[in-house]
């Protein structure tokens, strides 16, 4: 568990860019960047840098997954009714 | 249904009036309290101690929050989405902190920066080299030495708190800027700042930091 923790922020360490883009600056792009990774594109090489922040970032990378998850359940027409997720809650 | 309105008919309903602005807040918000409890319903062990009704409100609360900030930055929707993506990236954001709010309600975070720094340095510099040929572990222990010099040496006194909180201890992002009175940009910059003193030292002892990669992922 530890020894896992230790090699994720080596592996942080290395893929260091002088330059990252800040949190703001990811949230603004998130929603083209889910949008674009959903239509069958990859994001990445239209968005280099939100990448690479999401790979450095647990929180903006947790809500990129989740914004990608939802949109995806919205896209296919499969979103859980406000009541339905209340169930699912105990 | 709401989710079917096209971009312009979400910023034409909204920035309407009267029956047609009510009904597509009305839509938004109901959008906003799924993206909520869809979170939610992901991280229910961020709750614990806590009944249906209650997290359901907390969910209420986060999509009321939403709601306002959606409505205060629809000047900055630019298009370059479904309307309904940057819709839920606000909710998706408050839920977040509030979730992580609860997990971490009644830590002291004084506690942990204050007591735990020790520990810090002894998990940078703790021997997990378990089959690893000497060179390599000896290897490894120059690497760990050169990680703990630069941390107690050349970051600021705020950058090894952030670090030792969110590398070490894995509190989360927003409960670090909570607990420091900032905003997220400013902690990332932080660890950002930390990372390059790290991988610039390394590289300037000699070590490419891709073989340093393997040199501890090919350990046990």
């Amino acid at each position: 568990m530890k020894r896992d923790r230790f090699e994720r922020w080596l592996r942080r360490i290395y893929h260091t860019q002088d330059e990252e883009i800040s949190c703001s600056e990811c949230f603004d792009a998130m929603a083209h960047f889910v949008e674009v990774e959903l239509s069958g594109e990859d994001p990445v090489i239209k968005m280099p840098q939100v990448k690479q922040h999401l790979d450095q970032c647990p929180a903006c990378h947790e809500e990129y997954e989740t914004l990608r998850d939802l949109q995806r359940l919205e896209n296919e027409d499969e979103l859980p009714s406000a009541d339905d997720l209340q169930d699912l809650i105990p | 249904m709401s989710t079917t309105r096209t971009n312009e008919e979400w910023l034409h309903d909204l920035n309407a009036s009267g029956a047609l602005q009510e009904a597509a807040i009305a839509d938004l918000r109901d959008l906003l309290l799924r993206a909520a409890l869809y979170f939610f319903s992901r991280n229910l062990g961020d709750f614990r101690g806590l009944n249906g009704d209650e997290i359901t409100q907390r969910a209420e609360d986060c999509a009321q929050d939403a709601l306002i900030a959606v409505l205060k930055h629809l000047p900055d929707f630019r298009g370059d989405s479904k309307f309904t993506t940057w819709a839920y990236k606000f909710a998706i954001n408050i839920a977040m902190m509030t979730s992580r709010r609860e997990r971490w309600k009644g830590v002291s975070l004084d506690e942990i920066a204050s007591s735990e720094e020790s520990n810090f340095f002894e998990w940078i510099m703790q021997d997990k080299s378990d089959g690893a040929v000497p060179e390599q572990s000896a290897m490894q222990g120059e690497v760990r030495s050169i990680i703990q010099d630069v941390i107690k040496h050349d970051l600021t006194d705020k950058q090894r708190h952030v670090v030792s909180m969110m590398i070490f201890n894995e509190v989360p992002m927003d409960e670090v800027v909570r607990h420091l009175g900032t905003n997220r940009n400013a902690v990332y910059k932080m660890l950002h700042d930390a990372r390059r003193k790290i991988k610039s030292s390394l590289q300037a002892r000699g070590f490419q930091v891709s073989e340093m990669l393997s040199l501890f992922s090919t350990s046990g």
